[in-house]
């Protein structure tokens, strides 16, 4: 059974990216147009929600701030592979959408004369992280949810897991999935979309990301012939906690806290003596690496070595005040309490730098297609992101393409017809994956590719792993369409979800380790040990991956730079 | 090796008329918790158990469950913390079954719609002051991950005798009334249409909240409070009477 839905917009993800653009889709088309926003678990459950430290913005040029100054810290950060024209829109933009969201219930914390306060973050020059305690996404997300509720026209499916793209003639038609509760398959027929499905983290097994972020979107844009861009770029945060690599934020090391090495020393001194410890995430995570592989680390389990962060700098009453939540994982997860113990931690995959490529409008290049959020990649971050400027971007640039989309399908009259071909082929997906292939085991397949990309494509990357693991990865990719689900019935079926996640990795895996491949050099969060150096004359570009003739095809594209030149990036 | 029982209850309705308990072996890990038994069942043992989850860290809400009868989040309840024996894991059962420990909750999404939403006062000059002490005093509410354990553990809501929308919707409204710019007062709102007045304040929502929101002492006698002068609530009275006024200034 398969039922159709008949849709303007269909908006996948729910993720900050996705609401802000329904809100916006919604506010735009003024009761005009039919919207539908669904993600794959219950709307107000996306990753977003796990965003702690807070959202950048310039909010006090009186105080010494500035766009330029957001811009310059965005740039240099990005090691230059940002479009500095992108940059300069957003941080222009964020101040008025991050003081919107105030207006829509978002508790910002304050300053004594009641104005919006703002915390330092690593990378940038001028503290402008704009926070609701340590909760700040969750609290967006909340925020954005309650304010959706408000459009009668926008209908919202929890629980649907999208497993294709209908794209004719490079034409948008909408989406198939199906619904997890009942198994029942649903084609969602929009003129236009929004992909919001968030970045890849889950390809790595260490790391701070919720379970369900699988890169979907970018798995599914990739088959459909879709550009990827910069996908080689993954940041790792330095303080994911050994063993989960769940996230200790930031904020620690802002209020003081100091990374050691097994022989007690302050090792951030020496890499970079002006920031030390709050240097950018890919310096920080590049020198604890350093410190572990010369063996002044601790042995971890499961070959998780590991440093210490310490806290006792920032002393008892201000953990207990301002770090309650890093107190309640460290007792919870580690049975260490930072009050008295330091904790064990080690870079953890954190952000998708890369993503599907697109225009400033967050548009594809497909006729009715638009991507926002992590899955998109508009060249902010370039190689490497910065803190907080991920939740202001999704706000901005989910507001423009919900308005952009919105804007044209009021000035698009056509109608969608779907084609035969396409039909069947949504109705026979799930029958055709249901088909025993093979013996193997989906979970095993993901643990190998786990194994493989915490080894290979990690911190360090050279030439000699990444061919190796590239190999793997493809007997892999060959394995992933021979396996046999084991579980038929329809209803809430995680094991048929499971297989569709773990081929979306496995495909994705390939692209990532290719395009590191290729990039021969070392910017922000992609080194080489073989090519320790930045190489502005051959790979100031970005990476485009895309599947053509059968096989993964690599190119590249100009950097756009407008005020500032490449120069070295010390901290 | 060390192990460890887990009583899982296993249903597919769609398929059985009658659930059962199912006991798997699960290895014994230092500090870990229900959800990472239920993982490795998933992975290991049987891949057709179905569960939510998604955050890992108590905070997206997804994994609520009876652990040992006690409502709880599967990913926050650790081993060790449980008394020894088998552990009996079950779905939160206020709301329909989908399948082994999945619940249909989405009629919580048709209440919430229904609170009055977010109304800042009018003429506000931009952008907006509010202070730190304002500000704390509605997030204690805004906290609410929305795992509905307290409408579990509520009898109120488990006799599904009454119009009575639940604890999380309270706390809802409550987030709403605190916000110091916010113009409207829900209080009559959850006292008629959202049939406030059939709790009688057990404070066994409170007891079972992750997030150790208050919610009895801070969101519903308060609620219940400010529509005393518009409806006779005997309980609201008696409570009242003990207390100083608190809520909206
Ligand atoms: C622990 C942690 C802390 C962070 N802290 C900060 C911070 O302080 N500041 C900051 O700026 N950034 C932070 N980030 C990064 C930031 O949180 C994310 O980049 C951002 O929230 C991504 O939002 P999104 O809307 O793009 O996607 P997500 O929030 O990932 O949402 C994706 C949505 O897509 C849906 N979806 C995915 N696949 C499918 C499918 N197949 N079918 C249907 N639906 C699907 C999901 O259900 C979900 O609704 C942090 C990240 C982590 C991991
Ligand atoms: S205090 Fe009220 S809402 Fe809470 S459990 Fe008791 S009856 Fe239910
Ligand atoms: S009030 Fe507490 S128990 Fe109830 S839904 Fe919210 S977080 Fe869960
Ligand atoms: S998995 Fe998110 S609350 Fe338990």
């Amino acid at each position: 059974m398969v039922e159709i839905f008949d849709y303007d917009l269909v908006i996948i993800g729910s993720g900050l990216a996705g609401l802000r653009a329904s809100i916006e889709a919604a506010k735009t088309g003024n009761g005009k147009l039919k919207i539908a926003i669904i993600a794959k678990n219950q709307l107000m459950r996306p990753h977003s929600i796990s965003a702690e430290g807070g959202s950048a913005a310039v909010l006090y040029t009186d105080e010494g701030d500035s766009f330029d100054l957001h811009a310059y810290d965005t740039v240099k950060g990005s090691d230059y592979l940002c479009d500095q024209d992108v940059v300069e829109y957003f941080v222009r933009q964020a101040p008025l959408d991050i003081l919107e969201l105030e207006h829509w219930g978002i508790p910002w914390a304050r300053r004594d004369d009641g104005r919006v306060a703002q915390r330092p973050f690593g990378g940038h020059s001028y503290p402008r992280a704009t926070f609701a305690a340590d909760r700040t996404g969750f609290y967006e997300v909340h925020g954005l949810y309650d304010t959706m509720l408000k459009y009668e026209n926008i209908d919202k499916f929890h629980e649907q897991f999208v497993y294709d793209f209908i794209i004719e003639d490079n034409k948008f038609k909408g989406v198939t999935a199906f619904d997890i509760p009942t198994g029942e398959i649903r084609i969602f027929k929009a003129r236009a979309g929004i992909v919001a499905t968030g970045g890849l983290g889950r390809l790595f097994g260490y790391t701070t990301y919720s379970h369900l972020v699988t890169g979907d979107g970018l798995a599914i844009a990739l088959r459909r012939g879709m550009r990827l861009k910069d996908i080689e770029f993954v940041q790792f945060h330095p303080t994911g906690l050994v063993p989960s690599g769940i996230l200790i934020t930031e904020g620690v090391r802002g209020d003081g806290g100091i990374l050691r090495n097994a022989k007690g020393e302050r090792f951030m001194e020496k890499y970079a003596p002006t920031k030390k410890d709050l240097a950018p995430r890919d310096i920080v995570s590049r020198s604890m690496m350093t410190e572990i592989l010369e063996g002044k680390g601790f042995k971890g389990p499961n070959g998780l070595d590991y440093l210490l962060l310490d806290f006792s700098a920032i002393g008892a009453e201000k953990i207990k005040e301002k770090l309650s939540q890093v107190r309640e994982i460290g007792n919870h997860y580690v049975g260490l309490d930072p009050v008295d113990s330091p904790l064990p931690v080690r870079p953890s995959a954190h952000y998708t730098m890369g993503g599907i490529d697109v225009t400033r409008t967050g548009f594809t290049g497909v006729t009715g297609l638009w991507a926002a959020g992590e899955a998109a990649c508009l060249s902010i971050h370039g190689s490497n992101r910065l803190g907080a400027n991920s939740t202001s971007e999704c706000v901005v640039f989910g507001k423009i393409a919900g308005e952009d989309s919105a804007k044209w399908l009021l000035s698009d009259i056509s109608t969608i017809n779907l084609s035969e071909g396409e039909r069947s082929h949504a109705e026979n997906f799930v029958a055709d994956a249901y088909k025993d292939k093979g013996d193997n085991d989906p979970y095993e397949i993901k643990r190998v590719l786990w194994s493989t990309m915490d080894k290979d494509a990690y911190v360090f990357r050279n030439e000699r792993d990444l061919t190796e693991g590239l190999k793997i990865i493809k007997g892999l990719i060959d394995r992933s369409g021979k396996i046999s689900i084991s579980e038929k019935g329809n209803v809430y079926n995680q094991n048929l979800i499971a297989s569709l996640e773990m081929k979306n990795l496995v495909e994705l895996a390939e692209v990532v380790v290719n395009s590191a491949l290729e990039r021969r050099e070392s910017r922000g969060s992609h080194f080489r040990t073989d090519y320790p150096k930045r190489d502005d004359e051959n790979y100031l570009k970005h990476t485009i991956a895309q599947r053509a003739n059968g096989g993964l095809q690599i190119t590249y594209r100009p950097v756009t730079l407008t005020k500032w030149k490449p120069e070295a990036r010390v901290y | 090796m060390d192990t460890i029982t887990v009583s899982v209850y296993r249903r597919d309705p769609s398929l059985e008329k009658e659930g059962k308990f199912v006991d798997y072996e699960v290895p014994r890990e230092e500090g870990m918790v229900v959800l990472d038994a239920m993982k490795y069942i998933e992975k290991h043992i049987d891949p057709s158990l179905s569960l939510r989850w998604n955050c890992m860290a108590g905070k997206c809400g997804s994994c609520s469950a009876e652990i040992n009868y006690k409502p709880s989040l599967m990913c926050k309840a650790r081993i060790d913390s449980l008394k020894s024996g088998k552990i009996r894991v079950s779905p939160i059962a206020a709301y329909p079954l989908i399948k082994d420990l999945v619940t249909d909750v989405s009629e919580n999404w048709a209440l919430l719609k229904r609170i009055p939403k977010f109304t800042p006062r009018e003429g506000l000059e931009k952008p907006w002051r509010i202070s730190q002490v304002d500000i704390e005093r509605s997030k204690e509410f805004k906290k609410c991950i929305e795992c509905f354990l307290c409408q579990d553990v509520c009898h109120v809501i488990r006799e599904h005798n009454s119009d009575y929308f639940g604890p999380r919707h309270v706390v809802k409204a409550a987030s709403l009334d605190m916000h110091p710019l916010d113009a409207i007062d829900r209080s009559e709102f959850m006292n008629k249409d959202a049939g406030l007045g059939y709790c009688n304040i057990t404070k066994c929502c409170t007891e079972v909240c992750p997030e150790e929101i208050h919610i009895t002492d801070n969101a519903i006698i308060p609620e219940k409070e400010r529509a005393v002068n518009l409806s006779y609530d005997p309980l609201a009275m008696l409570v009242r009477s003990r207390r100083n006024k608190g809520g909206k200034k």
